[in-house]
């Protein structure tokens, strides 16, 4: 999986950095043999500039990698969310550390670090980290206050599959790999507004013609790998969530957990939403949709109904007596359970 | 040329049992890895039941009966526990706490069953507490004990599947007893709660 995910991407920086290679090569010999008719490619040249540019592109992925690391925390840390410890006095985060510590019992894994991303009306979850040892798992505080206790731990168990899967990894080097042409774009960027200055500054500046062109070609290549970068992520991360799904209801042994949790999320009006602003950058690690659209090429997620439907046959949307109720009356319930009537 | 072939074949078998017994070892570890994580959730349960007594004993005056079943069935599971740390996987250790631990399920069962006939102690935001740490943690006894079972099984068809089951035989790797805690069903049930 992960080993054709690379190979993919390896084949696009190459194709990539050949087109660049190319173009630069005619751009810049045609500047400087104005008097040849026909456009000549230079080999030396068009290979020279391709393995440069492959090299920055795969430079700045692995940095990226390297940046993000693999310590979960880290990741969770960018997203605004905040660790919860164990001294903690309220009920809600004391039942999800014990939640936490049951499933990765279940799961035969270290307890990773478990954090909540405050203020954020939506439930979702997301998992982190390069390894099983630096995990962390984070649920919004919608999640925390809107599901009761074995829907919480469907949730839990899903993220905890995530971690046992090496999902996460995978995660942490498709957002690598991504970078890396976002870089490309970035400097296509760059590249044309030194171009546009220069040619505003002096008349016979040759020099600026062929620039101009081959930031185009950076900017335009660059925006359609990151295209194609994001569908290839989104497709890997539906499949694998369906996987998860299923690998969490292998450690709770409890379907109607995960999937009273997905009737929940189309039942609230907030759903799966995440407001926060790096969410888009790590859309992909969430338990369900955390922005941008919810069917298509570039949704991370498969269609909630056809999650839930994986997980109770028998689900029907109009009279479901968990799917149709509003978001007052599972609030008051969720903290009736816990609580008690006068909390 | 025959010597050379015999001892071929000699050092093939050699091999092949080291790597057999290699396997029964590595399967021996995980199935008392996965003990000893039942082990700590079990004391864990036990450390418990005491302070959840203790609890209760003010709002539940007319039961003291149950609370006394309660705290002889969770001593008895205590010593039992403490008893099988050497006889880890002992088929007959393993049936004797399966079955201390399922009376004890069953007593605690009936224990939050009667619990309903007392508003007030339902409303106590301490026994709220007690209820959550007592779920969490049958719960955790549950996983573990699942993950015992599934690291008992895989050790028990290499002990008892051709040709491992020779090796075994021969090293003295006998079967494991699964976990299973009786009274599963006295949990389960509804309470019976009658007016009359």
């Amino acid at each position: 999986m992960s080993f054709v995910l690379v190979a993919l991407f390896v084949v696009m920086v190459a194709l990539i950095a050949g087109i660049l290679g190319t173009l630069a090569s005619i751009f810049l010999v045609e500047e400087q043999v104005a008097q040849v008719d026909e456009l000549r490619v230079v080999p030396e040249l068009a290979i020279g500039v391709s393995l440069v540019v492959m090299a920055v592109i795969f430079a700045v992925s692995f940095f990226k990698i390297a940046s993000l690391g693999s310590d979960g925390a880290r990741v969770a840390q960018s997203l605004g969310a905040e660790e919860v410890t164990e001294d903690t006095q309220n009920p809600f985060k004391k039942r999800y550390l014990n939640i936490i510590d049951e499933m990765s019992i279940a799961a035969g894994l270290p307890r990773p670090r478990a954090f909540v991303v405050k203020h954020e009306q939506g439930i979702n979850a997301f998992a982190a980290g390069g390894s099983p040892e630096k995990a962390a798992i984070g649920v919004t505080h919608g999640a925390l206050v809107k599901l009761n206790r074995e829907e919480l731990a469907g949730v839990v168990a899903h993220e905890m599959a995530h971690i046992a899967n090496l999902d996460t990894r995978l995660n942490v080097r498709l957002m690598g790999m991504v970078f890396g042409l976002v870089a490309l774009y970035t400097i296509g960027r760059v590249v044309l507004r030194s171009a546009a200055l220069s040619r505003g500054g002096s008349r016979d500046n040759r020099g600026a013609a062929p620039m101009l062109a081959i930031g185009i070609a950076m900017v335009v290549l660059g925006s359609l790998g990151v295209l194609g970068g994001r569908i290839l992520q989104s497709a890997v991360s539906r499949k694998r969530e369906y996987l998860a799904d299923a690998t969490g209801v292998q450690f709770t042994r409890n379907p109607q957990g995960l999937a009273n949790a997905l009737k929940k999320i189309g039942a609230t009006a907030a759903g799966s939403h995440v407001e926060n602003g790096h969410a888009e950058e790590a859309r992909h690690m969430f338990f369900a949709q955390a922005t941008g659209s919810f069917v298509g090429l570039f949704s991370t997620h498969p269609p909630l109904d056809q999650r839930i439907r994986a997980l109770d046959p028998r689900f029907d949307p109009k009279s479901d007596p968990i799917y149709t109720k509003d978001d007052k009356q599972i609030l008051r319930e969720t903290r009736h359970e816990l609580v008690g009537p006068w909390g | 040329m025959e010597l050379i072939i015999v001892l071929l074949v000699i050092v093939a078998l050699v091999v092949f049992v080291v790597v057999l017994y290699n396997n029964l070892v590595r399967l021996r570890n995980a199935y008392i890895n996965a003990f000893a994580q039942v082990d700590v959730q079990l004391k864990r349960r036990h450390d418990l039941i005491p302070q959840l007594v203790e609890t209760v004993k003010g709002y539940m005056k007319h039961e003291r009966e149950t609370l006394e079943a309660v705290i002889q069935a969770r001593n008895q599971a205590e010593q039992i526990r403490q008893a099988v740390g050497n006889a880890v996987g002992d088929p007959k250790a393993m049936a004797q706490l399966g079955q201390a631990e399922g009376a004890l399920g069953g007593m605690l069962g009936r224990l939050f069953a009667l619990s309903e006939a007392y508003p007030d102690l339902k409303a106590s935001a301490n026994f709220m507490q007690f209820q959550e740490e007592l779920t969490s943690t049958e719960n955790r006894v549950a996983y573990a004990r699942q993950a015992y079972n599934d690291a008992g099984m895989s050790y028990n068809n290499a002990v008892q599947s051709v040709p491992s089951n020779f090796v075994a035989s021969t090293f003295g790797f006998r079967e494991v007893g699964m976990l299973e805690f009786e009274d599963r069903e006295a949990i389960q049930q509804a309470p019976k709660v009658s007016f009359s």
